[in-house]
């Protein structure tokens, strides 16, 4: 399933402790360019865990990270973003006091650059920089038809629309790999089909490289191409949507067999 | 009764009417003190929105920024050469408080920050005291402490350039806040750290910009602080003020701390003017805490600030 000859995302035997809680064990996956991957599994399988490595907000205890084919394992979160790893967050993490457009403006942070100087009296290079940049988040609000409350305050908005503007402020940044954590949680039939056609959408103008976890299986046989399965810190499956759903281990994760 | 209401009310009322000059004079007296308190509650903003930490040592921050000025001064450096280091000093004081304070302790209980900077704060005292000695000093900075008139209302030289300054420093960080890279960076960070870290913000850079522009709010209201009562450890006390300013004005709003510290400069001055001879004076004293402990019953938020909604 691996596109080109090294992968965009390796995990090379990754384990995570917290104290005497081992939230990751052992686990390696490879992410190919272009792919969109679900990662499935029972509450606390380690799910966000394994996001939150990649993504260097935690810090495996054993174990590598690779991003094309460079060992990123022990990098901060700003660094991870700015090999452009993007992501969201489970609980919404927006700028709650921010409009809409100030949320995704921020997502261009790492693009800017110039002087401090003439960006305070808006002149000269700094103005068209800005302007670039207003036009390339415009065509992401278009994208994902948030015009209407471009103006509104992020942490007034319904719960799907905070969703909408988390991935609109992601995708701003032009990632390379996109992280997304449970993008449908909490929404509606409606709103679960819009955010599909978002990320499929995203996949395929963008070319961006998409992993997200996500609990509703309808959703994640829809739109992935490959579904990982983890329970208890450690992968299970890997393969093909029909493939892990026939898988047996993935099968007795859910059901709740007992753990010989 | 109706005599309690004419020496309480009516009274203090008809005074004020009666020399509406002075009664200016008393109110422009209170915004020069409240700028002060603005100033310092400032610096308690900066750090405060960007960082979550409550700065304890902020006070203490004007008194060794005052310092070093006058310190460096007395050494013979001409005022402009001062400032420079000053503002130097208080760069590297950022820059050390980031590496050695907070970075240990991201990720803390914001009390175990908020106690760190209370060792800060005795480690800033000592250090200025070893560094520049305990006397009071005085601090010239070339403006004289004298009073002219406009229509019948004498306006202090000193105050108003203090006025002037503070006002143009407000602009520039508003200015510096919504137009920027970097204060939409701050802003970021202030709202949440997590979301901030994922696009790509480096969090100790930020702190250490915060703690160095709150270095540098620290001089001006030192330097103001100073030039009108000379340069001494009682001027850490005025942090203190701050308090109240914050609680009043909201704690992340920078239009608020520069209204609250107004607020209470003006109401202070006014009540230890007008209602101090009823109640034995010493208004001044207390005025700002009874102010914030009444807007603690009413609008915890302060004036300015988000509106607390816990959730259940």
């Amino acid at each position: 399933m691996n596109a080109g000859p090294t992968p965009l995302l390796e995990v090379d035997e990754v384990s995570v402790r917290f104290g005497a809680v081992q939230a990751l064990e052992g686990v390696s996956l490879e992410i190919g360019r272009g792919e969109i991957v679900a990662i499935i599994g029972p509450n606390g399988a380690g799910k966000t865990t394994l996001l939150n490595v990649v993504s260097g907000f935690y810090h495996p205890s054993e174990g590598h990270i690779r991003f094309e084919g460079r060992d990123r394992t022990h990098l901060r979160p700003y660094d991870v973003a700015a090999l452009g790893v993007a992501r969201t967050f489970q609980n919404v993490a927006l700028f709650k006091g921010m409009s809409v457009l100030d949320n995704i403006m921020t997502g261009r942070l790492l693009k800017m650059r110039g002087s401090f100087l003439l960006e305070a009296l808006h002149w000269g290079p700094a103005r068209r920089q800005e302007l670039l940049h207003r036009e390339f988040v415009e065509r992401i609000i278009d994208f994902l038809e948030i015009e209407s409350i471009r103006k509104a305050p992020a942490g007034k908005l319904p719960y799907g629309l905070q969703k909408r503007v988390e991935l609109a402020r992601a995708l701003a940044a032009e990632p390379k790999l996109l992280l997304l954590d449970e993008p449908m949680a909490g929404m509606n039939v409606e709103e679960k089909e819009d955010m599909c056609r978002f990320i499929l959408g995203v996949n395929d103008e963008f070319g961006t490289t998409i992993a997200l976890i996500e609990h509703d299986m309808s959703v994640v046989m829809d739109i992935s191409h490959r579904v990982i399965a983890l329970d208890y810190g450690r992968k299970i499956a890997d393969g093909t949507p029909d493939e892990v759903r026939a898988d047996q281990a993935v099968i007795d994760a859910y059901l709740g067999v007992a753990h010989a | 009764m109706l005599d309690l209401l004419n020496t309480a009310l009516i009274g203090p009322l008809r005074d004020m009417g009666g020399s509406p000059a002075f009664l200016v004079e008393v109110i422009i007296g209170g915004l020069a003190a409240g700028l002060m308190y603005s100033l310092v509650a400032l610096g308690f903003v900066l750090i405060y929105k960007a960082s979550g930490v409550f700065n304890f040592a902020q006070g203490v921050m004007v008194l060794f920024a005052a310092l070093t000025l006058v310190g460096l001064m007395e050494r013979g450096a001409p005022l402009a050469l001062a400032l420079l280091a000053t503002a130097l000093v208080m760069g590297a004081l950022a820059f050390a408080i980031e590496r050695v304070v907070l970075r240990p302790l991201v990720n803390q209980e914001q009390i175990i920050l908020f106690m760190a900077t209370i060792g800060l704060n005795f480690f800033l005292e000592g250090l200025g005291e070893l560094a520049w000695g305990s006397n009071v000093k005085r601090l010239d900075v070339g403006i004289p402490d004298t009073s002219f008139m406009v229509w019948g209302v004498q306006i202090n030289r000193l105050e108003l350039t203090a006025a002037i300054t503070a006002a143009v420093m407000v602009a520039v960080i508003a200015v510096f806040f919504q137009r920027t890279r970097i204060g939409r960076a701050l802003r970021a960070v202030a709202d949440d750290h997590e979301a901030a870290l994922s696009i790509g913000i480096p969090l100790n850079t930020i702190w250490i910009v915060v703690w160095a522009a709150a270095g540098l709010v620290s001089i001006v209201a030192g330097i103001m602080w100073g030039a009108k009562s000379g340069v001494q450890f009682s001027l850490s006390l005025i942090a203190l003020k701050a308090l109240p300013v914050l609680i009043l004005g909201g704690f992340t709003s920078v239009p608020g701390a520069i209204v609250g510290g107004l607020i209470i400069g003006v109401g202070e001055k006014i009540g230890e003017v007008y209602w101090g001879p009823l109640v034995g004076g010493a208004i001044e004293n207390w005025f700002a805490y009874v102010l914030a402990l009444a807007f603690l019953l009413v609008r915890p938020q302060g004036l300015f600030g988000e509106k607390i909604i816990e959730r259940v």
